[in-house]
């Protein structure tokens, strides 16, 4: 509403001109992000000599499209790719499904530990990794899991999950806590048991939250390293950030930057990509839940 | 209530457990394994043999890991007194009524959703780049070879870059915060404020400052809970992997115990538990203290 009035707003010069510092200010900070965003993307469809002379920005032998097929087909990233996909997609679902229950419960009903559990997970939020990491290797790595594809992959979609149940649980409860119970007290009296209306009717209804709160876990599971270097064993499992870090190294010894930029870019891309259509909601989301401030 | 028990224990189950398993057991056995010195990390209980303080001693008298922990804390210091500058200033402009805020407040944040890996990469092989990065072209078309000449990631300048570069980062996050606290400011204290006289200075510095300070709290308590998982940016920043410009409490315990390169001169995870410890009682310490300084009980809007 507040936008379509700004729309409307006829401009006004002096008020703009007041603001004028301010623009200067956000246009240069942009102005870099983009030319630093740029150059990555231009010197990725570049040749490594192109790159060296100083002509990233000219192409003066055309776009290089072979340097992602290279990258894509020979350094594997379609692998590591494919691993983070595949992590994260089944990380977010589960998730959903073992959060979004919890999130209503401790928001719809007084029990005992309700309070306890609510702390215990806001405090979980801050707790840094190295306080759980040693505990966590030392057993995983005595169930003999880590030396086998298939269960290796499973452990770290086991830690990704477990790591973000605090935060989703969090983030959700506060979206129940906002629903109107009045559906419930509908539903209760045409007799549907608690259990169903959760997953007929208020699952359903908290969609907005937990699109947002999927959205925010893909991006924070796709982008983690330190857990995926410690528990990915073997190139087969590796996700895309400790793939491309390896990858990188490699490149800086073979001499293949543009293919390293290309390499960059498709790790870029998925988030990217999200960004740019779900902006609006992520923004909300990071100021929405979760963190109280 | 009593027939909703089965629903209650059926719906948390499944979290309480993953919560158990991944935060609540491991803390506890860190704090418990910082006690003990114990050879293998995959060691049986009844190997370790009890050492009390010894582990936080030692480390204390580590070169390398004061080293690390002098760095981590430069790293919270400058680094947080950048970002929450800028991120403040930003917000503010942001706020002031501009056009196009949604344009720029997107392109603010969007290196926070970026890998770290690629974000630190692109600082490292184009900006920092000494053959044909941005900053030397730059400087050379503007005639200023001394600058030109500087190497960005020798190590006189390698610390410095990597705070810019991993500061540049984390701007947007902060900002998007304080953002959403100038927003939540009524603009009848600043239409009062204005009607009495105030210019926008000192609205800034008696009305938006003293109403943020719950809004600080929450901004600080996350840039130390950030701050101490610092690893990435010194992992990418450094060429070797002792390297004293760059070295983090995380990369340190990251060479303990995951025996990355040969400074490591005895092996025991006790040791590294004590890291994780020390480095969760700095996050306590900021908390308590940030409680204490910044207390907005006493202040309603």
């Amino acid at each position: 509403m507040a936008r379509e009035k700004k729309m409307r707003d006829p401009v006004n010069w002096r008020r703009e001109l007041r603001l004028a510092p301010g623009y200067i200010i956000l246009t240069l900070w942009v102005l870099f992000t983009i030319l630093l965003l740029g150059w990555v993307l231009a010197a990725s469809f570049s040749t490594t000599k192109d790159i060296f002379a100083g002509n990233t920005l000219k192409f003066p032998t055309g776009l290089h499209i072979e340097n992602y097929v290279k990258a894509w087909v020979n350094s594997n990233v379609s692998q590591i790719f494919f691993n983070s996909l595949f992590y994260s997609l089944i990380s977010c679902s589960l998730l959903i499904v073992i959060c979004a229950p919890a999130a209503y419960t401790l928001s719809r009903f007084s029990f005992a530990a309700n309070k306890a559990i609510q702390t215990g997970f806001v405090s979980a939020m801050g707790v840094p990794v190295v306080m759980i990491i040693l505990p966590l290797f030392g057993l995983i790595a005595n169930l003999d899991v880590l030396n086998h594809e298939l269960s290796n992959r499973l452990v770290l979609i086991f830690l990704y999950v477990g790591i973000n149940v605090p935060y989703t649980t969090i983030f959700l409860l506060t979206f129940f806590a906002n629903l109107s119970r009045t559906f419930e007290e509908a539903a209760a009296i045409d007799g549907c048991p608690p259990a169903q209306t959760f997953w007929k009717i208020m699952l359903p209804m908290a969609q907005p939250g937990i699109i947002t709160v999927t959205i925010f876990n893909f991006i924070n599971i796709w982008n983690e390293y330190f857990i995926s270097l410690i528990f990915a064993n073997s190139d087969k499992v590796r996700p895309v950030a400790v793939g491309l870090y390896s990858m990188i190294n490699g490149m800086k010894y073979t001499g293949d930057w543009a293919g390293m930029f290309a390499a960059v870019i498709i790790v870029f891309l998925p988030t990217f990509i999200l960004y740019i259509f779900l902006s609006e909601k992520i923004i909300a989301g990071v100021t929405g839940g979760g963190i109280k401030g | 209530m009593k027939k909703n028990k089965g629903m209650i224990l059926a719906f948390m189950t499944p979290a309480v457990l993953m919560f158990t398993l991944v935060f609540l057991y491991p803390i506890c056995r860190t704090v418990v394994m910082s006690l003990f010195r114990i050879e293998g990390i995959t060691d049986p209980v009844s190997k370790w043999s009890f050492v009390g303080v010894d582990n936080f001693v030692k480390l204390w008298n580590t070169g390398l890991f004061r080293i690390s922990m002098m760095n981590l804390l430069k790293i919270w210091l400058f680094g947080g007194l950048i970002v929450m500058s800028l991120a403040l200033l930003f917000a503010v402009i942001l706020t002031s009524g501009i056009r196009f805020k949604s344009f720029f407040r997107a392109m603010i944040y969007l290196p926070n959703v970026v890998s770290a890996v690629a974000l630190a990469t692109m600082w490292l092989q184009y900006v920092y780049n000494p053959r044909f990065g941005l900053l030397t072209g730059t400087f050379q078309k503007l005639h200023l070879a001394a600058l030109a000449d500087i190497q960005w990631l020798d190590n006189d300048h390698k610390f410095m870059a990597l705070l810019f570069a991993y500061c540049f980062g984390m701007v947007g996050y902060h900002m998007l915060i304080f953002a959403s606290g100038i927003e939540r400011i009524s603009p009848d204290y600043y239409e009062a404020a204005t009607l009495d006289g105030a210019d926008k200075k000192n609205q800034f510095r008696y009305i938006t400052l003293p109403l943020l300070k719950g809004v600080f709290k929450t901004n600080i308590t996350m840039w130390s809970v950030t701050s101490v998982g610092f690893f990435v940016w010194s992992q990418l920043f450094s060429t070797v992997t002792a390297d004293t410009q760059t070295i983090t409490p995380m990369v340190y315990l990251y060479m303990q115990i995951f025996g990355a390169g040969n400074s490591v001169t005895e092996r025991n995870s006790g040791l590294g538990a004590a890291v994780g410890v020390m480095l969760s009682v700095c996050v306590v310490i900021v908390f308590w203290v940030c409680n204490r300084l910044l207390r907005d009980d006493d202040l309603e809007f």
